[in-house]
C-alpha cells in the first residue's frame, strides 16, 4: 500500500499541492520561530534572551494551532476527493488497515517533502524575526540569529507528526463514512470547548484585567483567536444557516442561484472547508487591528512600560504571519475544492449551462462563504474587542473607526473571489465531453 | 425529405493522435430514426457528440435545422444546443446533487424557460418515474438513471434527440419500453432520434442503421431486422479484425 501510496503521489500530484503548501507553510513558520530558541540559547537576558523565547513561545504557539488545523483540512480536502478511486480499491479487495496504510504514507511522504524544502524558508524567516526584534531594541545588536538544532527538530517533528496524526483521522474519517454517514458530535464538542475558553478568556479581560493596562491584550488576543477557531469547526452549520437566511435573496438570480443553494446543502462539508480559513482571517486580523486601535488611544499621552513596544511587534509579527497564512490556506483550500469539480462543472456544461451560467453558480457559492466567514470572524473578533475596550478604555463599543473592518472583510471577499473564479474558469476550459470521464 | 442533422466531412483528431472520425458524411432526414452501429472504437460516441455540438471537430461542418453549429462559438452554441438538440449519455451524467424532478428540469431551466409541470410529470410517469420524484439519483439503479436521463432529453421538446446507448444498463423489459418510446416519439410527434447502440434488436426499432467501422461509414440498412444487422455487424467485425490483426 506505501506503493501505491507513492504511485498516487506522482502520477496524481495536483491532488496533494494544497497539502503541501499548507505543511511547507506550516513547517516554515515553525522553523522560524524554533530558531529563535537556537539564537537563544547561549544569550543572558540583557541580550535579549527574554524577548526571544517569549517571540517563539507565542508565535510558534499560535503557529502550531492553525497549521495543525490546515494540514488536517487540506489533507482530508485531498483524501475526501479521491473517494472515488479509494472505494475502487476497496471493492478490489484492499483492506481497511491497507487503506490507512496509504492515506498515512501519503501524508508522511507529502510532510517530509515539505519539511525540508521549508528549511531555507524558515531559515531566512527566523533572520527576518530576530532583525524585527533589533530594530525594536528588544535584542541587542550584536546577536547573530542562529539555525540549528532546536528549529530543524521542532520543524520536521511538529510537521510529521501533525501530518501523521492528520492522516489517521482523515483514514478512519473515509473508513468510517463509506458505511455510515459522519458524526460530527467531535468536532460541535470541540468547537464548544474552545468557544468556551475564548469566553474564559474574554471574562478575565474584562474583570481581572481591568485596570491592568497593556497587560489585558495577552488574554484578550487569546479569547479572539480561540472564539475563531471554535467558530471554524462550526462552519458547517453557520454556512446552512447563512444559506437558508440568504436563500431566497440567491435564488432571484434564477436557476444559477438555486443550484449554488443546493450546492451548499449537498456538499456543505467542502464548501465549509473554505468558511474556515475566511472566519480564521477575518475574526484574528479584525481583532488584533482594533485591539492595538484601543491601546495606541489609550496609550496616547501616557507614561509607557518599556515592553509596550515588544508587544506591539509581537502583535503586529503574529497577525502578520497568521493572516498571510490564512490567506494562502484560503486560496489553496478554494483552488483544492474548486478543481475537483471538473466533472461536476463538465455534468452541468452538458446539461446546457453555458461557462458563464457555471461562473455564475460558484460566484453565488462564493457570495455564501464569503459571508458566512466574515460575519463569524467579526462575532469572534468581538471576543477580543469588547473587554479589552471595557478593561483598557472602559468603553464597550470601541470608538474605531469601522473602515479597518471594511478592509478586512474586502480582503476576504477578494481572495475567495479570485480563487474561486480564476480556478472555475480554469477548470471549465476543454470540452465538457471529455472532463466528464476525468 | 429534408435533413435536420447534416454532417459534412467530419475530422476528428484527439489530442495523442487517435483519429476517431475520418471524414464522416452523412445526413438524418427530419422524422427518421436512425441507429448507429459498428465495433467498439469505431468513432460512434465522437461522431454523436460532434454532430450534437457538445465536442468540436477537428475539420467538417455540422448542421442542425440549417443552422452551422461549427460557426458558432462555444456560448451561443450551449445555449442552441440546449434547447434543440437533447443527448442520453452512456453514462447518464445526472447531477448526483439534485433530485429526479429537478434533473429533468435541469436544461429547461438552463434556458430559462419555465418548465411545464404536469407536462413533466407525465413525461416521467410514462417513464415509470412517477413515484420517485424526489429521489437523488444515487438511490436509483442503472435502469431507472437512464431513464431519467431519457426525461431530461425529451421535455426541452428538441429538434433531434442524440442517445448514446441508450439501452446498455437497461434490462430487457425496461430496454423495450424506452426504445418503444423513443420510436412512438419519432412516429407520433415527429421528432428525429439518432441512436448508438451494439445490440441488433435495438438497432431493428430504427427506420435505418448506418454502420461505422474505423471512424468512416461502412453502409446502411433500411428497414432493419435483428438478423440482418447482425449478419452485417458480423461481417463489419471480419473485416476490421482483418486491417488490426
Ligand atoms: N477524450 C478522448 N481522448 C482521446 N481519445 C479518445 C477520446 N474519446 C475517444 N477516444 C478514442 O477515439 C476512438 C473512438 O472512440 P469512441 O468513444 O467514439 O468509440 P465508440 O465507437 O463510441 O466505442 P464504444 O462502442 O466502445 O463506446 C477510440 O479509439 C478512443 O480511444
Ligand atoms: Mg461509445
Amino acid at each position: 500500500m506505501i506503493a501505491v501510496a507513492l504511485r498516487n503521489l506522482r502520477h496524481r500530484p495536483g491532488g496533494f499541492i494544497a497539502t503541501f503548501l499548507s505543511a511547507f507553510l506550516g513547517a516554515a513558520l515553525i522553523m522560524a520561530f524554533a530558531a529563535l530558541l537556537d539564537t537563544a540559547s547561549g544569550l543572558s537576558a540583557a541580550e535579549g534572551n527574554d524577548s526571544l523565547v517569549t517571540t517563539a513561545m507565542v508565535g510558534g504557539g499560535w503557529c502550531l494551532v492553525i497549521v495543525a488545523f490546515a494540514v488536517t483540512s487540506t489533507l482530508s480536502l485531498a483524501v475526501r476527493q479521491r473517494s472515488e478511486q479509494i472505494a475502487l480499491l476497496r471493492r478490489a479487495g484492499a483492506t481497511g488497515p491497507q487503506i490507512r496504510r496509504m492515506v498515512v504514507g501519503e501524508a508522511l511522504a507529502v510532510a517530509l517533502l515539505a519539511s525540508a524544502i521549508a528549511v531555507p524558508a524558515g531559515w531566512l524567516l527566523g533572520r527576518v524575526l530576530v532583525s524585527l526584534l533589533k530594530d525594536t531594541g528588544q535584542v541587542v545588536a550584536a546577536v547573530s540569529p542562529g539555525f540549528g538544532g532546536i528549529a530543524l527538530a521542532l520543524g520536521f517533528g511538529v510537521t510529521l507528526l501533525g501530518s501523521f496524526a492528520a492522516g489517521l483521522a482523515t483514514a478512519r474519517r473515509i473508513l468510517a463514512s463509506s458505511s455510515r454517514r459522519e458524526r460530527p458530535r467531535l468536532r460541535r464538542l470541540g468547537a464548544v470547548l474552545f468557544l468556551l475558553i475564548g469566553a474564559n478568556c474574554a471574562v478575565l479581560t474584562a474583570t481581572l484585567m481591568d485596570g491592568k493596562g497593556i497587560d489585558a491584550m495577552q488574554t484578550a488576543g487569546q479569547a479572539g483567536i480561540w472564539a475563531s477557531i471554535g467558530l471554524a469547526l462550526l462552519a458547517p452549520e453557520l454556512l446552512r444557516l447563512v444559506t437558508v437566511v440568504l436563500g431566497p435573496l440567491v435564488r432571484v438570480f434564477g436557476v444559477a442561484g438555486d443550484l449554488a443553494v443546493t450546492g451548499v446543502h449537498s456538499r456543505t462539508r467542502q464548501l465549509a472547508s473554505a468558511v474556515m480559513p475566511v472566519l480564521l482571517f477575518t475574526g484574528i486580523a479584525t481583532g488584533t487591528v482594533y485591539m492595538q486601535g484601543i491601546e495606541d488611544r489609550a496609550a496616547e499621552g501616557q507614561i509607557q512600560p518599556e515592553y509596550a513596544q515588544d508587544i506591539q511587534t509581537l502583535n503586529y509579527v503574529v497577525v502578520g504571519m497568521i493572516t498571510l497564512f490564512v490567506a494562502i490556506m484560503l486560496v489553496n483550500t478554494l483552488v483544492a475544492a474548486t478543481t475537483h469539480r471538473r466533472r461536476e462543472f463538465a455534468q452541468q456544461r452538458l446539461a446546457g449551462a453555458t461557462t458563464g451560467q457555471v461562473l455564475a453558480m460558484v460566484s453565488l457559492e462564493g457570495v455564501l462563504i464569503t459571508v458566512t466567514g466574515v460575519l463569524g470572524g467579526l462575532a469572534a473578533s468581538m471576543f477580543t474587542i469588547l473587554p479589552f475596550g471595557s478593561a483598557r478604555a472602559d468603553q464597550i463599543w470601541p470608538s474605531e473607526s469601522p473602515w479597518a473592518f471594511a478592509i478586512v472583510a474586502c480582503s476576504a471577499a477578494v481572495l475567495t473571489a479570485f480563487a474561486t473564479i480564476q480556478t472555475t474558469s480554469r477548470t471549465v476550459r476543454g470540452p465538457a465531453t471529455t472532463a466528464v470521464r476525468a | 425529405m429534408t435533413d435536420i442533422v447534416r454532417v459534412e466531412e467530419l475530422y476528428k483528431t484527439y489530442e495523442g493522435g487517435v483519429t476517431a472520425l475520418d471524414g464522416v458524411t452523412a445526413g438524418f432526414a427530419a422524422g427518421s430514426f436512425t441507429a448507429v452501429m459498428g465495433p467498439s472504437g469505431s468513432g460512434k460516441s465522437t461522431l454523436l457528440q460532434c454532430a450534437a455540438g457538445l465536442d468540436r471537430p477537428t475539420g467538417g461542418r455540422v448542421f442542425i435545422d440549417g443552422t452551422e453549429l461549427t460557426a458558432t462559438k462555444d456560448t451561443p452554441m450551449t445555449k442552441f444546443r440546449r434547447t434543440r438538440v437533447g443527448f442520453v449519455f452512456q453514462d447518464y451524467n445526472l447531477l448526483p446533487s439534485l433530485t429526479v424532478e429537478q434533473n429533468t428540469v435541469l436544461s429547461l431551466r438552463l434556458a430559462g424557460r419555465r418548465p411545464d409541470r404536469t407536462r413533466v410529470h407525465a413525461v416521467l410517469d410514462r417513464l415509470g418515474l412517477g413515484d420517485r420524484l424526489h429521489e437523488l439519483p444515487e438511490r436509483l439503479s442503472g435502469g431507472q438513471r437512464q431513464r431519467v436521463a431519457v426525461a431530461r432529453a425529451l421535455v426541452t421538446e428538441p429538434a433531434v434527440i442524440f442517445a448514446d446507448e441508450p439501452t446498455g444498463a437497461l434490462d430487457l423489459r425496461s430496454a423495450r419500453e424506452v426504445l418503444t418510446l423513443l420510436r412512438s416519439i419519432v412516429h407520433d410527434h415527429g421528432r428525429t432520434v439518432v441512436m448508438v447502440t451494439h445490440d441488433p434488436v435495438a438497432a431493428a426499432y430504427a427506420d435505418s442503421v448506418v454502420f461505422l467501422a474505423d471512424g468512416r461509414l461502412a453502409g446502411s440498412l433500411r428497414a432493419p431486422t435483428a438478423d440482418a444487422v447482425a449478419e452485417r455487424l458480423a461481417h463489419l467485425g471480419d473485416r476490421v479484425g482483418g486491417v488490426l490483426a
